[in-house]
């Protein structure tokens, strides 16, 4: 050998070692970040345990969306989303999830759902009872066709007595003279206006003033509506001069004055026999807004703190135990090659742990689950290429040779494999529920990152291992010889 | 190969298990679960539990329509626990129900109360049903794509149509499995049985590819060129293969060769899933066991059943052509 190929042979294997040190320094640092994320309860990236790791309930509100313009559905469900926000906020919860849901396509009806999280709240009714205190508030037109269609079908009777109750009211502006009795247009024939508690803006308790034509000190809630809301009010009052405007409180006539004028200025007061006590409460329920849409629960989960920590106890030590006995295994079968595996499994954790803290996701019992199942199939790919690398070695190629030559044999069944296994994750992903869409986020990210782990990481550092050939039958060269056959 | 030279004893014992399965699932039927139905499931623990009669009691007094049923089992902290599953549940009727289960026997607590509307629970079977029928579509055309160009003695889709045959068996063994554990224990179906379905899924296709991808390169290392002739005026050129070796002996030496990957493969995941079983939580006991068959299924299947098909078809297609 000429001294300049000894050089060259000399810094490849210097280059060698470098990559494979760097490799696994960056594993090794990156181990450490998700460590300290882990034991730092106030670290920028912690794990985000799911409701039934960390307890807590979850709650199903399907909205009502029947009656609303389908290309509306979806600014109308953000708006109830937020005004669930805030109401969720009254808890102080740390981090509560309200979040809108479509059923697929694959379903007849579409409806559209609220999924309400709240971790660490493990008192369902006193959530629910929050939530529910959310008022829904409506402004609808009173019409006279729908309530001559009720009149031809007789319901008129039975509608008037249950509205006798209803007392008089006023809009902002309006003057006290057109009072019509609001026992005889019922709550039923009015039509729907696409004003809501959607665009209110402040609620707030007034007093009526005592030359305001109704009883002096009589309590009232004046809402304020958004700019939107005040344009659109505007052009109803506008357009409907001399007609009833009913102002429903959750599905309920609180009362129908009749519009005298155009109304710009954007605010209403209800009034409806309030006590004072009622008055503040509803105008302290709007101020925190009001449904834009009918809500109605649909299914409820909760599980207690403790035995959501049992199950996360359990699951990091199945998972631990799983690495270990893995290791042994692929080390007492490939020897060498089997502990280069292990040490890129180790990584495979590393990095799917560390992508589950920045992505963020959502941990359950069904993805630490996946997780532990993930472990087994993420050797495959070392498994596949170590078959191929001990048939090359058998046949006398050096080492190293045996590990390049096996990498590349191996690659169309690695890929072939993955890919379905890829695909099938995102098909998961697309139909799935949340829950299902958890799994399937999981299952695709551990199929990438366990083709990383072989392709890259194991590469790497068997590339490292000194290149020896079969025949010299060194101590060296056995341990580079995997499997069970002579 | 034993695999290839005992294959129509390999194929009839997978005949003899897919039967067997489906006179399972179809005799016993599959237990499913509040997540599929609609329901409610409280699930209390105990330090010293009452009677499973008096629960049961308990819960018949109350007369709810849709029955209900009274399971015995040990929760995570290892306090014995029951899971009582109702009709969907008002708040009142939970609040009633939640009082009055912790009230009997001694340091009584609802650990997990679930309530699901019926309309989900469908939806939930429509979308399983349809993920699951997408899954096995785009594997069929994946693999049909990816083998192209190997169409000799068989095409791709053959190889295609056989992956999905091997996933039909190495699905129904876990749901048979499913079903006698549903009939015999009261174990209920929900939704992490279908994850593990689909993980048997996966798990399943990859092994049979990985086989298949075998076949394919010794395929291409023992067949020679010919060109074809061609009609007068084609352009392109068209070639025709002809194998050195016997078809089976290709497919029979592919499997060899993929034994031991086969073999470690399966035996690192049913480790893991050994591990979940008795380590895991209990949620995720019945996720673990329901793999398990599926992977050993899924084992038998790329080794016994996937290649002996391939070659038997082979024959059968070679003895038609003769005709």
């Amino acid at each position: 050998m000429s001294n300049s190929d000894k050089q060259s042979e000399g810094s490849v294997t210097f280059l060698r070692w470098f990559r494979g040190l760097i490799v696994i320094a960056i594993v090794i640092w990156l181990a450490n970040l998700v460590y300290q994320n882990a034991i730092n309860p106030e670290a920028e990236h912690p794990f985000k345990l799911g409701l039934d790791l960390a307890g807590g309930s979850h709650l199903v509100y399907v909205a009502d969306t029947s009656k609303v313009d389908p290309l509306e559905v979806t600014e109308l469900m953000s708006a109830l989303r937020d005004v669930i926000e805030r109401r969720v906020n009254i808890f102080g919860v740390s981090e509560p999830i309200v979040q809108v849901e479509s059923s697929s396509f694959v379903s007849d009806e579409p409806t559209n759902r609220l999924v309400v999280e709240l971790p660490g709240v493990t008192d369902v009714s006193q959530a629910v009872a929050e939530i529910g205190r959310t008022p829904l508030l409506e402004f609808k037109l009173y019409s006279e066709e729908l309530a001559q269609q009720q009149v031809a079908l007789g319901g008129l009777e039975s509608i008037s007595a249950a509205t006798s109750t209803t007392t008089e009211t006023e809009l902002a502006t309006s003057t006290e003279s057109d009072e019509i009795n609001i026992a005889a247009i019922a709550n039923l024939p009015f039509e729907d206006t696409g004003l809501t508690g959607r665009y209110l803006e402040t609620a707030s308790l007034e007093f009526a003033g005592s030359n305001s034509g109704r009883l002096a000190n009589e309590p009232l809630v004046n809402v304020r509506f958004t700019k939107e809301g005040a344009d659109l009010f505007a052009e109803i009052t506008r357009a409907n001069v001399g007609e009833q405007l009913g102002i429903f409180l959750d599905g309920e006539l609180l009362s129908a004055p009749v519009i005298n004028e155009a109304i710009t200025g954007g605010t209403a007061i209800i009034s409806g026999g309030f006590t004072a006590e009622e008055a503040r409460e509803l105008a302290r329920n709007l101020s925190f807004g009001a449904l834009p849409v009918a809500i109605e629960l649909q299914s409820t989960q909760t599980v207690g703190a403790t035995l959501g920590a049992e199950v996360l106890d359990k699951g990091v030590k199945a998972g631990s135990f799983g690495v270990v006995l893995i290791i042994i295994f692929m080390t007492l079968w490939y020897r060498l090659p089997g502990l280069v595996a292990g040490v890129a499994l180790l990584s495979y954790v590393t990095i799917m742990l560390s992508l589950f803290q920045l992505i963020p996701v959502t941990l359950t019992a069904a993805g630490l689950a996946g997780f532990v199942l993930s472990l087994g199939m993420a050797v495959d790919a070392n498994v596949l290429v170590f078959e191929r690398m001990k048939e090359e070695y058998t046949k006398g190629s050096s080492s190293r040779e045996a590990a390049a030559t096996g990498f590349k044999r191996a690659w169309t069944a690695i890929r072939d494999g993955n890919v379905t296994s890829l695909l099938s994750a995102i098909i998961l992903f697309w139909f799935g529920t949340s829950m299902v869409k958890g799994f399937a986020l999981v299952f695709g990210i551990g199929v990438l990152v366990s083709m990383f782990s072989a392709l890259v990481i194991t590469r790497t550092l068997l590339l490292m291992l000194p290149d020896v050939k079969k025949a010299q039958a060194t101590s060296l060269s056995k341990l580079l010889a995997s499997g069970i056959n002579k | 190969m034993f695999a290839i030279t005992y294959r129509k004893l390999f194929l009839r014992i997978a005949a003899t298990v897919v039967a067997i399965s489906i006179l399972l699932i179809g005799g016993l039927g599959l237990n499913l679960g509040i997540d599929f139905t609609g329901g409610s499931l409280t699930e209390v623990a105990y330090e010293t539990a009452p009677e499973k009669s008096e629960l049961e009691t308990l819960v018949a007094n109350k007369n709810w329509e849709g029955g209900y049923s009274v399971r015995e089992s040990i929760d995570d902290a290892g306090r014995s626990a029951f899971f009582i599953r109702t009709k969907d549940l008002t708040e009142t009727e939970r609040e009633a129900l939640s009082a009055e289960v912790t009230n009997i026997g001694e340091g009584g607590e609802i650990t997990r109360f679930t309530s699901i509307g019926p309309v989900i629970g469908q939806e939930l079977k429509d979308k399983a049903g349809w993920a699951i029928a997408g899954v096995v579509l785009i594997i069929v055309i994946y693999v049909a794509f990816a083998f192209a160009g190997i169409g000799t003695p068989v095409s791709s889709w053959t190889y295609g149509g056989i992956t999905i045959l091997v996933l039909i068996h190495d699905v129904l063994v876990p749901t048979a499995l499913m079903s006698v554990l549903g009939y015999f224990l009261g174990v209920e179906v929900d939704v992490l049985f279908v994850m593990a379905l689909l993980a048997v899924l996966g798990y399943s296709v990859n092994d049979t590819i990985v086989v298949f991808d075998r076949v394919r390169e010794n395929l291409i290392q023992n067949r020679t060129e010919h060109k074809k002739k061609q009609a007068a005026g084609t352009v392109r050129e068209e070639f025709e293969y002809r194998l050195t070796k016997p078809y089976e002996e290709i497919v029979g030496s592919a499997v060899q060769e993929t034994l031991a990957r086969s073999i470690n493969t399966s035996i690192t995941t049913l480790l893991a899933l050994t591990v979940l079983y008795f380590l895991g939580g209990s949620v995720t006991q019945t996720f673990a066991l329901v793999l398990f068959a599926g992977v050993l299924a899924g084992t038998y299947s790329s080794i016994c059943i996937a290649s002996p098909l391939v070659v038997s078809y082979a024959k059968w297609q070679e003895a038609k052509n003769s005709k």
